[in-house]
């Protein structure tokens, strides 16, 4: 019990980042180049926040309308940026995010403001947390397993050939979006009840270099990659001081060495690895096998 | 008072077009989103204000700056995107590899400024002020615009009167082409870098001049207009570079002194949004520009 109260805060900040690292994932798999997850992080997070604490909305309510928020605003982001593609998809999503920003900057009656929102009771457990994890976790997993999955896939490696093969690019990109609209807006609501305040500067440009760094570690074909990817970063100050120190330039040289030799992440070049060694086997094994049978 | 509002606007906006000539130029000629720039533009203002703290006088601080900001310029195309170049996803990974670099050189220059903002010493450059028409201007605002012009118009001679700038064309439009044809893309590439990193470094050093404040995260708010400017401007023009970056600045002051406060980065990130869908080629993004985005 006493190392997991040590590090009770460090597994819930893992799970929250998880469920980011989601959002960030399914739009990447699905060929959208969106980094929107900050965007609707920050949305969810005083969503949470303000009914929380103005209104005294229960949390389980105000999660779901972090949520749903968040769908919305995917759906309603999916609808202009389904035209554009690559860095022009990039830079859009980035301005939706600092639109977000400043907004929330102006709004300083609603919002607060620079200073933010400030004492927001910690509803949220790690059960619960964990359990939402759990079931972003399974919808992600047999999303990927689906047709949906297989459709993405083929999007995000061919569009021409996906879209020959008769697979609706614009109606899987809206899905895309929508469904990382409405991971980030929940989990930006459990940020909000986890960590007793929130500012506009927590949704910046260091939290998309380190969502981005999630999934381009760990990597975007399966459920394990933003775990694992996850996992590294979070953990990572907390294996050796300088390292905690020099957060910063760990990530950096990471995320530059994995996209320059391992660019589809830990985790999914370690499965094809072995799905390469077992076919070389089998491979093998019926050679000699035919090789027996022509020498009998 | 209007006169005064618009010429604060063009200045504003000649040091946003100072920042992002390079950032355009790497842009253009390779198709890579180079965010390190940001980072580049701020380790030239760091070189610069050591040079002036040590003593040497301004010029060669610049100088010096310049020099060496160029070839940081040219280490990161090495270490971060020369990789990357064999790899057919080029955009997404050399964005990922160039957030990276950007990262571990902030991470340096926190650590070398222990987080503190640094400032100039007084005196550096002569505190004159020019009062004509009811207009003030100080005299180093008045070299910040000078120097726009004079660097654009070498830029522009480099790329269309030298045979170097033939080169750099040719490269752009087709590298394997160039390269059957005698053009060394290795040379090509160092001095694209070079240029790009030089034009950072001296932009680092203006800016931090006149804003007295040099500091590890000062290339953030320039990196974000950076991008609205170079799409705006249309991606890889640098004729409309400038152009968006003096519009970026007059419009900015206006907005500054006529809306409600706190509503500028909304306005300026909602034009980029805006922008993007309406005319993602942007102002001179078209056919008849040799060095062109490159989209497909």
């Amino acid at each position: 019990m006493g190392i997991f109260e040590v590090y009770h805060p460090l597994f819930n900040f893992f799970l929250l980042n998880v469920g980011y690292a989601f959002s960030q994932q399914i739009v990447l798999r699905a060929g959208v180049f969106s980094v929107a997850t900050g965007g609707f992080a920050a949305l969810g997070a005083y969503c949470t926040a303000i009914l929380v604490v103005d209104y005294q909305v229960g949390e389980f309510l105000a999660l779901a309308a972090s949520l749903a928020l968040g769908m919305l605003t995917g759906l309603i982001l999916s609808w202009p940026l389904a035209r554009l593609r690559g860095v022009y998809q990039a830079i859009a999503t980035l301005a939706f995010v600092q639109i977000v920003t400043a907004l929330l900057l102006y709004a300083e009656d609603i919002t607060g403001g620079a200073i933010g929102i400030n004492h927001i009771p910690r509803l949220a457990t790690t059960w619960q947390l964990l359990i939402a994890v759990a079931i972003v976790t399974y919808i992600i997993f047999s999303i990927g397993r689906s047709g949906i999955g297989r459709a993405f896939d083929a999007i995000r490696q061919d569009e021409t050939v996906a879209g020959m093969l008769g697979v609706s690019i614009r109606r899987y990109h809206i899905l895309a979006f929508v469904i990382s609209g409405a991971i980030g807006g929940l989990f930006g609501g459990f940020h909000a009840l986890l960590v007793y305040s929130i500012e506009p500067a927590l949704f910046g440009f260091e939290f998309l270099a380190m969502v981005l760094t999630f999934i381009v570690l760990g990597g975007k074909g399966s459920v394990w990659g933003p775990i694992i990817g996850t996992a590294i970063i979070v953990s990572l100050p907390e294996i050796a001081r300088p390292l905690a120190e020099n957060r910063q330039m760990a990530q950096g040289i990471l995320m530059m060495v994995m996209i320059a030799y391992l660019p589809n992440g830990v985790y999914d070049s370690l499965v094809s690895l072995i799905r390469q060694r077992r076919a070389a086997k089998w491979d093998r094994a019926n050679q000699e096998k035919s090789h027996a049978v022509a020498g009998a | 008072m209007i006169v005064q509002q618009l010429l604060n606007g063009l200045i504003s906006g000649s040091v946003y077009a100072l920042f992002a000539l390079g950032f355009t130029l790497i842009s253009g000629t390779h198709r890579i989103l180079n965010l390190a720039h940001a980072g580049v533009f701020m380790t030239g203002a760091f070189i610069g204000y050591y040079c002036v703290v040590l003593g040497l006088p301004l010029w060669l601080a610049i100088v010096l700056a310049m020099i060496g900001s160029g070839l940081l310029s040219y280490f990161i195309d090495i270490v971060a995107f020369q990789q990357l170049r064999a790899q057919k996803q080029i955009e997404f990974a050399a964005l990922i590899s160039s957030i990276g670099a950007n990262l571990i050189l902030i991470n340096i220059a926190q650590r070398l400024s222990d987080t503190q903002v640094l400032s100039f010493p007084f005196g550096t450059f002569p505190t004159i002020f020019f009062h004509f028409a009811g207009v003030r201007v100080s005299a180093l605002q008045l070299m910040i615009v000078a120097l726009v012009a004079v660097l654009f118009g070498l830029l522009l001679f480099y790329l269309y009167k030298t045979s170097f700038g033939r080169q750099v064309r040719a490269v752009a439009g087709n590298e394997r082409a160039a390269m059957l044809l005698g053009v060394n893309p290795k040379s090509v590439y160092f001095q694209t870098f070079f240029i790009s990193g030089a034009l950072a470094g001296i932009a680092g050093v203006l800016i931090g001049l006149l804003f007295s404040s040099v500091y590890f995260l000062m290339g953030e708010p320039y990196l974000l207009r950076g991008f609205v400017i170079v799409i705006l401007g249309g991606l890889g023009s640098i004729p409309g570079a400038v152009v968006a970056g003096l519009l970026l600045g007059v419009m900015q002051t206006l907005a500054t002194a006529y809306l409600p406060p706190g509503l500028t980065d909304a306005m300026i990130y909602s034009l980029l949004f805006v922008g993007l869908l309406i005319r993602p080629s942007g102002l001179f993004g078209g056919q008849a520009i040799a060095v062109a985005a490159g989209r497909r």
